[in-house]
């Protein structure tokens, strides 16, 4: 294997840092402060990087460095507006669908802001990064089978959540 | 199996984290169990409507903080006289590289291009330069790299399948210009390279640096599929580009 180095093994992971961070942390300033810190950790760290795979590694070290700073894990934080939340790229809709794709983005980022943090990471590690239960399981410090149950108890939570929120406010629905 | 059972399954299959065999005998289950089929569509979609929550990638301000760290802590005197070295390196290693390059064996030749194709897949996403031609068209995509490839690289359109082809450029593996075709699931990319390559090869997985990257051949074409996919994610990529 070719010698590694920091800039090639954990930059190109940055982008997986910080969304993580920013579900953790619901908050741009906050995840920003997490992954800075955990990237002088993983620079300090580094040579302990035995295996392969250096997102989950750097995910682990978000983790640990949020769980640090934020013992108490506030799960009643005002959760504030954020309007660049629904840029995302490789989307060429008309103006219509695009109102309707971000009200889904929205609906979903309140739904899942409102699940306590223990689901929440698991859902994004799943669903927005692709991680597999084993690497969840690693990321999380968790048994695999603790991360089938949590994953499964997360979506029984989102359900009923997501379906509170299907008529969106605003909206009127024609009578028939 | 009863209705308990694949209750307690069923994420781990929609997952793709059960073994053959569990699955096979869920999807038995399934086939004659309205609730149970009910219950998966009903995941099935959760999933689709949760892969729409916001991405947030990292503000440019914070890679740039990161970066300053690291190059703070780099420039030691140790490490600037071995940034020298590098750099003479870096110049002698021009006139070397054609005698290595021949002299190479096979499996040393394989193990660099997975390396330049993970390099290729990273400096495209750093760099912001992943597209020459952007579209969601094979027909758009194909004729755009004609006269400016000595072949015509195939480009199927996987969309139906969950990943969606969103453009391609011109890249460069191994020292020739190869197509690098651009597909996407959810918020990951997959860069595809492909250049002819007469040779039949088993086809490959392995792991460089948390990127997941596979090798076929297929048709006189050799395919190298690069993402920070999942391992699994990948192989059914791979599976449906060769259907």
């Amino acid at each position: 294997m070719a010698p590694r180095k920091f800039e090639e093994s954990v930059l190109p992971h940055l982008d997986a840092a910080f969304n993580y961070a920013r579900w953790l942390t619901r908050n741009d300033t906050d995840a920003e402060d997490v992954v800075q810190d955990a990237c002088v950790r993983a620079l300090r760290f580094f040579s302990s990087l035995r295996d392969d795979n250096a997102r989950a590694w750097l995910l682990s070290i978000v983790r640990n460095t949020w769980y640090s700073r934020f013992p108490k894990r506030a799960g009643d934080r005002t959760i504030e507006l954020d309007d660049t939340a629904d840029e995302r790229p490789g989307t060429d809709l008309d103006p219509e669908a695009r109102v309707i794709q971000q009200q889904a983005v929205e609906r979903v980022r309140l739904a899942l802001e409102q699940l306590p943090p223990d689901f929440r990471e698991v859902i994004v590690l799943r669903e927005l990064e692709g991680f597999s239960y084993k690497e969840i399981a690693t990321i999380v410090d968790i048994p695999i089978g603790t991360v089938m149950s949590r994953l499964a108890r997360a979506r029984e939570r989102l359900i009923p959540i997501l379906r509170a929120s299907e008529q969106p406010i605003g909206e009127t629905r024609e009578l028939s | 199996m009863n209705c308990l059972e694949i209750e307690r399954q069923l994420d781990a299959y929609i997952d793709g984290e059960l073994a053959p065999a569990e699955s096979a005998a869920l999807r038995e289950h399934l086939a004659g169990c309205a609730t149970c089929s009910r219950r998966l569509a009903e995941r099935q979609s959760l999933g689709q409507l949760v892969r729409q929550a916001p991405y947030y990638p990292a503000p440019d301000r914070l890679r740039m903080a990161v970066q300053a760290t690291r190059n703070s802590r780099r420039l030691t005197p140790t490490m600037l006289a071995w940034a020298a070295s590098m750099l003479l390196a870096a110049s002698i290693g021009g006139v070397m590289m054609a005698g290595t390059r021949r002299a190479r064996t096979a499996a040393e030749s394989s193990a660099s291009i997975a390396n330049d194709v993970v390099a290729g897949h990273v400096r495209a996403l750093m760099g912001d330069h992943l597209f020459d031609v952007r579209s969601t068209d094979q027909h758009t995509v194909k004729p755009w790299f004609l006269g400016k490839l000595d072949f015509s690289p195939p480009v199927t359109d996987t969309a139906p399948m969950g990943f969606p082809l969103i453009g391609g450029r011109l890249d460069y593996i191994g020292g020739r210009p190869v197509a690098a075709l651009v597909y996407q699931r959810r918020q990951h990319t997959i860069n595809v390279f492909v250049w002819p390559d007469t040779q039949p090869a088993p086809p490959e997985a392995e792991s460089q640096r948390g990127f997941q990257v596979q090798h076929w051949t297929r048709g006189q074409m050799t395919f190298w599929a690069v993402s920070d996919l999942n391992q699994a994610e990948l192989g059914e990529f791979a599976r449906a580009l060769q259907q």
